[in-house]
């Protein structure tokens, strides 16, 4: 208590030294405590600060991840308008862990069946004493049936949300949208083509904009359906396309499928008849023959006159004519009446390179340039492509196409001769218009307008013809190769048409895989009696829509044809005479 | 001396007190900015509860339905190209007025007495007595340009006044009768005065309380000598003779006998 302060009392030597120990201890003391405070307080400093900082300008705790706009697991796809056709939902999906079951399984099958009966009692049982860890037993359940099961109360079923994909439109367009497969990756069509871009979180959040007319798709849908049907065909294909800019505004190809089940489809159904399959597409390929004689001058225009003789010899073979003239034509005649003799001394005066050339111009001869990647090789004579096989090309008989590339072909020459690619993406600020490619005149696509007209007017067209819309077009009437013969009964007929003859803003191609007479076609399957009356149907149903004002006034200029078409009266007055 | 010992003291105290102003600020900032994204997140909620309806609503009425129901249940086709019009002008002429005979209008009037008028006014001539003259004079020239719901209220009313005050002695049955017909509270006033009494009072009241009575007069008699010629016609054509309505017309007939 009253010890003495060293300072007061003398220290002893012993002590001395160890005051002098002790205050060097203190001093390392006193220096390790100074160290460990400031670096307490640094910490502290640096914690407060850092709260400081957080408090002025960083996140708060209950902070969620920057959602401003909902971002669907997929982006949707759209049509033209707006309308979606494929969708991300988060859908209810009903499974089980047969392993936590803890009730009576026989109990909970005979429930599981009773509500979900696409098993059986004995198969639910079945599957819940498997000793499997889990399986789904209905993806894309209805809020009742999830209700419902949820009510058993079993704790080893398992009902979870999870994105689902949904095509609303059904099978609207099937072909051009694809479906997804089980692990949601793109399978087919517009799917396939653009999955980066779909599931690509940052381009997700803007759908994908079709230049699909989901109107127009489903009124081409509908009409090609029901002649496919009426005519008992086994297969069909249409295609609309805008004739400026090469937008499909329409794709089908019947039989379609259900891409919200696409594993219930059939190959058949899958296949793409529109631009995965080729077909030899007769003489719907003759306005693009003609077109090349005008182009490079070996035929002045529809004034000039032919001999077309009942049969034609050439190169070691006959060509027929299914209406023979046996007289001298007009070119306008030749076109008017699908004359093959007429057409194959066309393709002869054209000549077999600058055919070639021509076809690779037009884009015949490579896959159509589409983003779809179901796209068709054509198929051409290839190293035997000699004059007679330019004969046979020049009415459409030796090449197969794909329909859209006949699409494309028309547009081309209605389009002032101008090529641009085809594509299934709307042309707007996103996706500009790709620049075209000089094929045909100007000149050439002015005058091919009164000759396609005039066919639809007084030819093979004429049931195609939509009072008021001025469709002019071309019929085809193929022979199917079968077994390396051309069949004499079963054919493929074909209808390309564009509309407003008298200013082309549409083209539309229409295809029925063997269909069969009926008693109203008088037995006849050719083209004028099965797909033209579609063409007609389908055009006065979507040039409304297009805006396409019906004109009975408006014609492209038939004075350019008409002087040159005989007259089946004055015939018979003639041959009386 | 305190001032200068508690300085520190305030200056503590003013640095506390902005600090947590501050901090208050940053507080507020970012509860409301917590507020907003719980708003931002509702949203996203129900853009997702709208797609999932939209989906539903698009897949119900998916075009391939529509289409069915337009072909299978309505029946439905497209429009030819004779039902598409350019404008109001093509539509207007699709709608042409119907030429119909409308019997009360008066241009039937004009057309319909002219035989008639020698036996119509010939009647009333010989049954009022009063002013042959006037009514034999200008029976056409009125009827064209008349309006005659106007006229015909205070033509009838005055026409009572002469009859009582300058030709009474004629045939006051007549007078009477009329008076009848338009004073319905009042049946036993038969006479005269009382009616221009009535008259001298309702007048002033309705038009002006100033107004004296008896240039209203003066300015209604060359209106009642020419309606006097004009009411009868104008009431006997409003029955239109091709019109088969008998009750109607039984009906008026009976009016003109008891008039008569």
């Amino acid at each position: 208590m009253n010890a003495p302060t060293p300072a007061l009392v003398a220290p002893r030597p012993e002590r001395l030294r160890l005051v002098g120990q002790r205050r060097q201890l203190l001093a390392l003391m006193h220096q390790r405590l100074m160290f460990g405070m400031l670096v307490y307080a640094g910490i502290v400093a640096i914690i407060a600060l850092r709260i400081l900082y957080l408090a002025a300008f960083g996140d708060h705790a209950g902070r969620k991840e920057e959602l401003t706009a909902y971002v669907p697991d997929r982006g949707d796809i759209v049509d033209r308008d707006g309308v979606p056709l494929a969708r991300t939902i988060d859908a209810w999906t009903i499974a089980v862990h047969p392993n936590k079951v803890i009730g009576d399984k026989l109990a909970l099958a005979q429930k599981l069946a009773l509500l979900m009966p696409e098993r059986s009692e004995e198969q639910y049982f079945a599957l819940l004493r498997s000793g499997k860890t889990f399986f789904y037993l209905r993806r894309r359940a209805s809020p009742e049936l999830v209700e419902a099961v949820n009510a058993i109360g079993e704790p080893g079923l398992a009902i979870e949300r999870e994105p689902d994909r949904l095509y609303p439109q059904t099978t609207l367009a099937a072909h051009v949208i694809g479906f997804t497969n089980i692990d949601g990756r793109g399978g087919a069509g517009a799917e396939r083509a653009f999955d980066s871009y779909l599931s690509d979180p940052r381009t997700r959040g803007t759908p994908l904009v079709l230049s699909i007319s989901s109107k127009v798709q489903q009124a081409l849908q509908a009409e090609l359906g029901d002649a496919m049907q009426h005519f008992s065909a086994i297969g069909a294909a249409g295609v609309v396309m805008d004739v400026h800019t090469g937008e499909v505004l329409a794709m089908t190809s019947l039989p379609d499928f259900n891409p919200n089940a696409p594993g219930q489809a059939t190959p058949d159904q899958m296949f793409n008849r529109a631009t995965l399959g080729v077909f030899e597409l007769g003489s719907t390929f003759k306005p693009f023959t003609l077109a090349m004689a005008m182009d490079s001058g070996v035929v002045s225009g529809p004034a000039e006159m032919l001999n077309c003789p009942e049969v034609l010899p050439a190169y070691g073979h006959l060509i027929h004519d299914t209406h023979p003239f046996g007289r001298r034509c007009s070119i306008a005649e030749i076109m008017m009446e699908s004359s093959n003799i007429g057409m194959a001394q066309i393709a002869d005066m054209v000549g077999t390179q600058r055919q070639k050339a021509w076809l690779k111009k037009m884009g015949f001869l490579d896959r159509v340039e589409i983003e779809l990647k179901e796209k068709g090789r054509p198929l051409t004579p290839g190293s035997r492509w000699g004059p007679f096989e330019t004969m046979t090309i020049g009415f459409g008989q030796g090449i197969a196409v794909a329909p859209l590339q006949l699409a494309m072909g028309y547009a081309t020459l209605f389009d002032g001769g101008i090529y641009h690619p085809p594509t299934i993406l709307k042309i707007g600020p996103g996706h500009p218009l790709a620049p075209g490619r000089r094929v045909f005149s100007a000149d050439t696509s002015y005058r091919m307008r009164s000759l396609l007209r005039l066919v639809v007017m007084k030819g093979t067209g004429r049931k195609a013809d939509a009072p008021g819309y001025r469709v002019g077009g071309k019929t085809g009437t193929a022979q199917k190769l079968i077994d390396g013969h051309y069949s004499k009964t079963i054919n493929l007929t074909s209808f390309a048409g564009v509309f407003p003859m008298d200013d082309p803003r549409y083209v539309i191609v229409v295809m029925l895989d063997e269909p069969k007479a009926t008693p109203e076609t008088y037995g006849f399957t050719t083209a004028g009696w099965n797909v033209a009356p579609v063409v007609s149907k389908t055009v006065s149903r979507i040039a409304p829509m297009l805006g396409v004002a019906p004109d009975m006034s408006r014609e492209p200029n038939m004075a350019e044809v008409l002087p040159y078409v005989q007259d089946a009266k004055k015939k018979q007055d003639s041959s009386k005479d | 001396m305190s001032s200068r010992s508690f300085h520190s003291v305030f200056m503590v105290a003013s640095c506390a007190t902005a600090a947590l102003g501050c901090y208050l600020v940053s507080l507020r900032v970012a509860s409301e900015r917590a507020a907003l994204e719980d708003v931002e997140s509702q949203i996203v909620v129900a853009q997702r509860d709208m797609r999932v309806l939209q989906t539903e609503i698009g897949t119900r009425g998916r075009l391939s339905q529509l289409e069915r129901w337009n072909a299978g249940e309505f029946a439905l086709s497209a429009p030819n190209a004779d039902q598409f019009l350019k404008g109001s002008f093509e539509l207007a002429q699709l709608v042409r007025p119907e030429h119909k005979l409308q019997f009360q209008a008066p241009v039937v009037l004009a057309s319909a007495p002219a035989p008639t008028p020698p036996k119509a006014l010939g009647q009333p001539a010989v049954d009022d007595s009063g002013s042959p003259a006037a009514v034999a004079g200008n029976p056409l020239l009125h009827e064209a340009s008349l309006k005659i719901e106007t006229r015909e209220v205070p033509a009838r009313t005055v026409v009572a006044l002469p009859q009582t005050t300058a030709r009474s002695t004629d045939k006051p049955a007549t007078a009477a009768k009329l008076v009848k017909d338009k004073s319905v509270g009042k049946p036993g006033l038969a006479a005269a005065q009382p009616i221009r009494k009535a008259l001298g009072k309702s007048a002033p009241k309705q038009v002006a309380t100033k107004s004296r009575p008896s240039p209203k007069k003066s300015v209604d008699k060359p209106i009642v000598e020419s309606a006097r010629a004009v009411t009868k016609p104008v009431r006997l054509a409003k029955v239109d003779p091709l019109a088969p309505l008998p009750a109607r017309h039984s009906n008026h007939s009976k009016e003109i006998a008891a008039e008569r």
